[in-house]
């Protein structure tokens, strides 16, 4: 009897759901290591995972190991990190439309990013630590201002949460556009391209460093999980209850701004992952942030590596930016939790 | 005593051999390039290039080009690897290159660390002016063991370009706009080659903004800068028709509107830096100086083609 | 030992609303009624006394132990308190929010443990809402979210409950409920209870002792016939007021309207129907 996690009609129980969720994640990857602009036959594709060469400079082996197994990695990673993000978010602000894009902070992100490429910080040989410091700055700039902006009488209602995401966020991307546009050298040409967000092929560097941000994060959202269960009753009550919510509030902020500025500065500016990944994962276990926390992960990884798949695959041979997609599926969402009155916060 | 040197000379033919199997040239950016010997596998990144790897005569080696690039029209038979802002990892890596050529400006920067991720040898080329394009045709001639035949294609190159500056010398160098986009109007300034290819054209560039080489101009500007003639890049997808600019109430104060000095212009030899620039040098220099082009001329180079 | 023990403890809002030089003792087990007219600072008093707030002036100590000394777990594990207004902001069931009231205990770390569940149960049963345990927050009424937070707040297993305005948007039946929960009919060994009313009556009909506050200060404290006298609460209310007794409890209420001022003497009469109606809103439940 002790340990036993009830389950309910509706939802599934806990350790069952998130072995499907590992399960569709895996599945996941070996999509996306078999599908890319050359065809290579799943058995070949294989072999190349094994390493094993049918030819000596096999050509498939390089394409499945150095291009698509990175790039699903990459894009497991950095899924993960937008949903945790916008789980962390959602959960100190006590409002399911919370979310790094929604909340001004990718661009904030993405404007720290600019001021490293400006300084000469970034390029194909730049070190990814210093580019994610960047990247983490601004997103925490953007978010300490969106929440100092946002606040009514220690409260953050979702009007002005949001309204205050909406104006940080056009800020930040504004000072984007300024700077590209009165420095348009070759320097800043993709940027543009960057800002929409693109999974091209990562150093084992910058997955690494990434890798760690993600497990960083991820460690600090399981520590609090169970306070931002209680944070959801009210600040007062969570006070009241035992939880120092000012801090549980800090830590879970920084690592959220943390875990978004790393997975902009590999990935450019991707939205609605930490939207609609959370909001999926509430629907399938409930709003128990214990559980949440990993499936926001898996799902999130899991989510973004079929968007980059489609994204891949819909144009051929154009690949469109993979935020496309994920917007073409958030932004209906978003409208639906809008106008739901379930499970948001009265004001 | 003779004993000593051999050796000596041994070990000098050895490593005389051994530098034979590959060799190290610094690209134009400066990167010291691994180039294996004996023929190779090219992938060319940008139009520009297929051309002059094509003029080089080592046509045979490409086995992979851009989307773009369609001349010579055989070139259009190639194994097609992408766009030139955005070249398919993947398909290049299956035509197996060992050489890729690729520009500093036209295509991703972020490009030469993914092919070095992968071990492929990536040679950058980056024409300044067109003294540049000269050298980038020496420099990929030492890069592909053709430099006789660089050589002999400079030479043409100078003989052409020599019989141009002949045509215009000496007579009075027009304003000239050079336009390649019409919304918004963005012109070829002194940063790009085109500028070089005014000059040498006999004309006078009225852009003189050198933070960009395609920088944006505003009428105001242009009504200022009083262009005698306006020269209009057509190519692939152009949007610029001097009919457009003609009938274009604000641009009647513009000298070259009055005096109906709009010519278009065949933008793939103008803005491409390979051996067909001196043609597209005598496009220009046809359009500001019609005068300057007899019919000795005319004849002259229809026997060329 | 003393429950609860407040000494002259002062706090100011920067509005200037607060509480100033308040002291006053509540003996284990004692349920104290704590009225007053609007900003007076009741509710801040409960706020004091969970430590959402820190007294510029003063101290507080509940079982003996000064509450500033206290970690939040530990107060915690002594005080729970029923706010007035609850929201969750996200679709939890009854179950897992009661569940949430066994944190302070340790709860948080693991899922909890068979005591927690078994707590979680008698407190479900106690408060009526069993047969809700797996439906969601959001789905229920005003009424049975007040019973959860009531059970969640039982469920810490607190020496002191706090409560502020438990019945003040319920209908007849869950207000009765609450009532019964909170007078110990049900035999769940209540132990001291603070209570926060606006309604005079109900305070004054079933606590032992009544706080009168005004204008943040302490303008009476003891039974509530010695606190409920016109002398008393004219000055508080600042408006006129009639007190009698309740006919069977022999408990002071308040009758007639508390807005009417200097109304003449040929108006209505306090025994009319009429005047009923029209009469003191918080008058339903002293009957």
């Amino acid at each position: 009897m002790k340990g036993r996690s009830p389950s309910f009609g509706g939802h599934l129980r806990r350790p069952v759901a998130l072995l499907w969720m590992a399960a569709a994640l895996l599945v996941g990857v070996l999509l996306s290591v078999m599908v890319g602009s050359v065809d290579i036959d799943p058995r070949e594709v294989a072999r190349a995972l094994l390493g094993i060469r049918a030819v000596p400079d096999d050509p498939a082996v390089t394409i499945v190991r150095q291009i698509r197994l990175p790039r699903a990695i990459l894009a497991g990673m950095v899924g993960a990190c937008l949903a945790l993000a916008g789980l962390g978010f959602q959960a100190i602000s006590r409002n399911p439309l919370a979310d790094p894009a929604v909340l001004g902070v990718s661009s904030g992100a993405s404007f720290g990013v600019l001021i490293a490429m400006l300084l000469g910080l970034t390029g194909p040989f730049a070190n990814p630590v210093v580019v994610t410091l960047f990247a983490f700055a601004g997103a925490l700039l953007a978010a300490v201002s969106v929440y100092a902006i946002a606040q009514v009488d220690g409260r953050l209602p979702a009007t002005t949460l949001l309204l205050s995401g909406v104006i940080i966020g056009l800020f930040f991307t504004s000072c984007v556009m300024l700077f590209t546009t009165l420095l348009a050298s070759a320097e800043l040409q993709g940027v543009v391209l960057w800002l929409m967000g693109s999974l091209g092929p990562t150093g084992g560097r910058t997955l690494a460093v990434l890798g760690l941000v993600l497990a960083i994060g991820f460690g600090v959202l399981s520590r609090q999980a169970a306070r931002l269960n209680l944070l959801a009753l009210g600040e007062e009550q969570a006070l009241q209850l035992g939880v120092e919510a000012e801090r549980v509030k800090r830590v879970v902020f920084v690592a959220a701004s943390l875990i978004t500025g790393a997975a902009i500065s590999v990935a450019g500016s991707i939205g609605f992952v930490g939207l609609i990944v959370p909001h999926a994962a509430r629907l399938l276990l409930g709003p128990d942030h214990r559980g949440l926390v990993p499936a926001a992960g898996l799902l999130g990884g899991a989510f973004l590596i079929l968007a980059d798949l489609v994204a891949r695959t819909v144009a051929a041979p154009t690949e469109l930016p993979v935020g496309v997609i994920t917007s073409f599926c958030g932004a209906p969402l978003f409208i639906y939790l809008l106008r739901s009155r379930r499970g948001g916060e009265a004001s | 005593m003779v004993w000593r040197w051999i050796p000596g000379l041994g070990l000098c033919l050895c490593l005389g051999v051994a530098s034979a199997r590959a060799a190290t040239i610094p690209d134009m950016l400066g990167r010291p390039v691994t180039i294996p010997d004996g023929s190779l596998r090219l992938v060319s990144l940008s139009p520009s290039l297929t051309e002059i790897v094509y003029s080089l005569g080592r046509e045979d080696w490409l086995v992979g080009v851009t989307d773009f690039c369609d001349y010579p029209p055989a070139a259009r038979a190639k194994p097609r690897v992408g766009g030139t802002m955005t070249p398919d990892l993947e398909r290049m890596l299956q035509v197996r290159p060992s050489l890729v050529l690729a520009t500093a400006e036209g295509n991703p920067r972020d490009l030469v660390g993914h092919l070095t991720r992968v071990g492929v040898p990536v040679f950058a080329v980056k024409p300044e002016g067109y003294a540049g394009i000269l050298d980038s045709i020496r420099v990929l001639g030492r890069a592909l063991q053709a430099q006789a035949a660089a050589a002999a294609l400079v030479r043409a190159m100078d003989a052409q370009e020599a019989r141009i500056r002949r045509a215009v010398a000496g007579r009075p160098r027009p304003r000239v706009l050079y336009l390649v986009w019409s919304d918004p109007w963005i012109a070829a300034g002194p940063a790009s080659f085109i500028h070089d290819l005014l000059r040498i054209a006999g004309g006078e560039n009225v852009v003189q903004a050198r933070s960009v080489p395609y920088p944006r101009v505003s009428l105001e500007e242009v009504i200022a800068r009083a262009p005698e003639v306006v020269l209009v890049a057509s190519h692939l997808d152009t949007m610029v028709r001097p009919s457009t600019i003609v009938r274009d109430g604000l641009w009647q104060g513009v000298p070259a509107v009055r005096s109906n000095r709009v010519v278009p212009v065949p933008g793939d030899t103008i803005h491409r830096f390979g051996p067909r620039v001196v043609e597209g040098l005598e496009h220009l220099a046809r359009a500001i100086h019609p005068g300057a082009f007899g019919l000795a001329e005319a004849v002259g180079q229809a026997a060329m083609r | 030992m003393r429950s609860v023990e407040v000494q002259g403890v002062t706090f100011r809002y920067r509005t200037g609303q607060g509480v100033e030089d308040v002291t006053f003792r509540v003996s284990p087990g004692e349920l104290l009624g704590v009225v007053g007219p609007n900003s007076a600072g009741k509710s801040t008093l409960l706020r004091l006394l969970s430590k959402v707030v820190t007294p510029e002036r003063g101290r507080i100590l509940i079982e003996g132990r000064e509450i500033a000394a206290l970690s939040r777990l530990a107060l915690a594990r002594r005080v729970a308190v029923v706010p007035q207004e609850f929201h969750v902001a996200f679709p939890f069931r009854v179950v897992e929010v009661v569940m949430m009231g066994r944190y302070p205990h340790g709860a948080g770390g693991g899922w909890g443990s068979a005591r927690d569940h078994a707590v979680a149960r008698a407190v479900m049963e106690a408060t009526g809402i069993l047969d809700l345990a797996t439906r969601r927050m959001d789905e229920l009424s005003g009424g049975e979210r007040q019973l959860v937070s009531i059970a969640r707040a039982l469920a810490q297993e607190p020496a002191i409950l706090l409560l502020d305005e438990p019945t003040a948007h319920l209908d007849l039946r869950h207000a009765r409920r609450v009532l019964e929960i909170l007078l110990d009919r049900h035999g769940s060994r209540m132990g001291t209870r603070i209570l926060v009313s606006h309604d005079l009556n109900l305070a004054a009909e079933h606590c032992d002792r009544l706080l009168l506050l005004a204008r943040g200060r302490i303008a009476a404290l003891g039974r509530p016939e010695e606190v409920m006298t016109t002398a008393h609460l004219e000055a508080a209310y600042g408006c006129p007021v009639e007190v009698e007794r309740h006919p069977v409890s022999g408990r002071p209420r308040v009758q007639g309207s508390l807005t009417r001022h200097g109304a003449p003497p040929n108006t209505v009469s306090q025994h009319s129907p009429d005047a009923r109606e029209a009469g003191s809103p918080n008058g339903q439940l002293g009957n």
